[in-house]
């Protein structure tokens, strides 16, 4: 597996169609902290004075979802909009944000997979959870289900796949683990991670504006509690 | 006084819906909305003034009787039987609702789901901005879920004047379904996209707010790899490829996001005819570039 800490350099991103409503811009085409930051800085900068006609902007791991109403601007003409602003010098200040700390529990009940995936990253438990907790994580991107955020990256040893089954449901809060990062569920959903802790912190409230807390860039700290 | 009806009879599936849930997918959540937004906007041109939201229901119908007040309601969307106290009404339909009278609506020729919008709005809390129902999140409508029998929907002030608008002519239940192609269209090779435009594809009877499987009859994607691919937005009208082959189009109550091959994109008003499809119709795709899909839908709300 490719090490996704390694910080390549971000060519031009692509600009394409989502269907008829919505621009795609990719920065690149497999996951990286470079390509991670461009995507982020991008959406923040674009929310900052979008051009009008959008309708929504969605930041992702590796690319931005820009929604637009066709009655109000054309997509060729969207697209040279979000290419000079692509072009344009991105700050680097945009992937930055909120630290977060998350008192988690980990293992037991709410941990079933904390000891396989221990046993694969060929450490003790109280070794992983260490190790897991040191990482400085980033929040990537929201997505999957609401309030559900990707963090990374967690180096090499802690770069496991995930699990060859899914399970049907886990609750709320849960703390799952795979492809070297570390993925916050707001609410219940299945997953093929791994589940490896649980924490109180809910990321989704709709009846809170807005309703999710987290955003890309922020730094989210697990601090393990008993 | 103000209305109330009750659900005496309703099928799954069977939501509140209103134009969609817009700037909720930074937060993780899809717009929802009607999986028909032709036929829920048709129902609502029928009345002289209309609520933000209506009820989405079924080829199961939907009996609904008014307990209080009065109601004038528009129905359409697919072609369904309506009935106002047993008679018969025309489709797209309109009537005049009192104390105790029943709407009933059973399934008819065409269309998996029909609309019936209102003079009044809904008396539902607004979530996010919105009253659709999400049922993969649990969100917005009547307590974020599908109605059931004994459901008792109030209503509160009147909905807002009718502005006369050139509403689109319906697009023709045999054409193509056409489509840009998808984000991921270019890692599947040559042969697999001529075999998607050239194949037959059949609508099978997994079909749910949030996707609509298809049968492949060709084994078109019989070959597809499972590919790794970073998770990316998904759309409404995305047809992906599961890793089993199977191809799925993405509707309403999608995932957010998606990490599975996505190999074209439905046009927003073929979206709303490919929805009516009945289990077992066949389709074929058509491409199209998204400057021609635009211009097609325009020119026909102009007609």
């Amino acid at each position: 597996m490719r090490d996704p800490t390694e910080n390549d350099p971000i060519a031009h991103p692509l600009i394409v169609p989502l269907g008829d409503r919505a621009l795609l811009v990719r920065f690149a085409a497999t996951l990286s902290v470079a390509a991670n930051a461009a995507a982020t800085s991008f959406a923040k900068k674009l929310a900052q004075s979008p051009p009008d006609g959008v309708t929504e902007i969605v930041p992702s791991l590796v690319s931005v979802q820009i929604n637009y109403d066709p009655a109000k601007i054309s997509p060729d003409r969207l697209a040279a909009e979000l290419s000079l602003i692509a072009w344009s010098k991105l700050n680097a200040d945009g992937y930055s944000g909120q630290t977060w700390r998350l008192p988690s529990r980990f293992g037991g009940e709410y941990g079933p997979d904390l000891e396989a995936v221990a046993h694969a990253s060929d450490l003790d438990v109280d070794a992983f959870i260490d190790a897991h907790n040191a990482t400085e994580l980033r929040v990537l991107a929201t997505g999957f289900a609401p309030g559900f955020v990707y963090c990374g990256f967690h180096g090499p040893p802690l770069q496991i796949p995930r699990r060859s089954t899914v399970r049907n449901q886990v609750p709320p809060g849960s703390i799952l683990f795979a492809v070297g990062q570390t993925a916050v569920a707001a609410t219940e959903i299945p997953t093929g991670w791994h589940v490896i802790g649980q924490t109180d912190f809910r990321n989704f409230d709709p009846a809170s504006s807005p309703p999710t807390r987290f955003r890309a860039g922020d730094r989210l700290i697990f601090e393990r509690t008993t | 006084m103000s209305a109330t009806i009750l659900i005496e009879r309703v099928g799954p599936m069977t939501t509140v819906q209103d134009a969609g849930r817009i700037g909720a997918l930074i937060h993780g959540v899809a717009a929802s909305g009607p999986m028909d937004q032709h036929g829920f906007s048709t129902a609502a041109q029928k009345l002289p003034r209309w609520g933000t939201s209506g009820i989405e229901f079924t080829t199961s119908g939907l009996g609904l009787r008014l307990l209080s007040g009065q109601l004038e309601i528009g129905c359409a969307g697919g072609v369904f039987d309506a009935r106002h106290n047993g008679s018969p009404l025309p489709w797209p339909a309109t009537c005049q609702l009192v104390a105790d009278d029943y709407l009933e609506i059973t399934p008819s020729s065409y269309g998996n789901f029909g609309y019936v919008r209102f003079d009044c709005e809904l008396d539902l809390p607004s979530v996010m901005g919105s009253l659709a129902t999400n049922t993969r999140a649990g969100l917005g409508g009547f307590k974020g879920r599908a109605l059931e029998v004994g459901d008792r929907l109030q209503f509160g002030r009147l909905g807002k004047d009718n502005q006369p608008s050139n509403p689109s002519s319906a697009p023709k239940g045999g054409d193509p379904i056409h489509f840009t192609w998808g984000i991921h269209a270019h890692l599947f090779n040559h042969d697999v996209r001529q075999g998607f435009v050239a194949g037959l594809f059949e609508v099978s009877e997994q079909m749910d707010r949030m996707g609509i499987k298809l049968r492949d009859q060709q084994n078109v994607f019989s070959s597809n790899q499972n590919l790794e691919l970073v998770s990316e937005p998904v759309v409404p009208g995305d047809v992906q490829i599961l890793g089993d082959g199977t191809p799925i189009v993405l509707m309403r109550d999608h995932q957010p996001t998606g990490g599975y091959p996505r190999i074209a994109t439905i046009s927003t008003p073929d979206l709303n005819r490919f929805a009516q499809c009945r289990p077992g119709t066949r389709i074929c795709f058509e491409p199209i570039t998204v400057e021609h899909s635009l211009a097609v839908e325009f020119s026909r709300r102009q007609m």
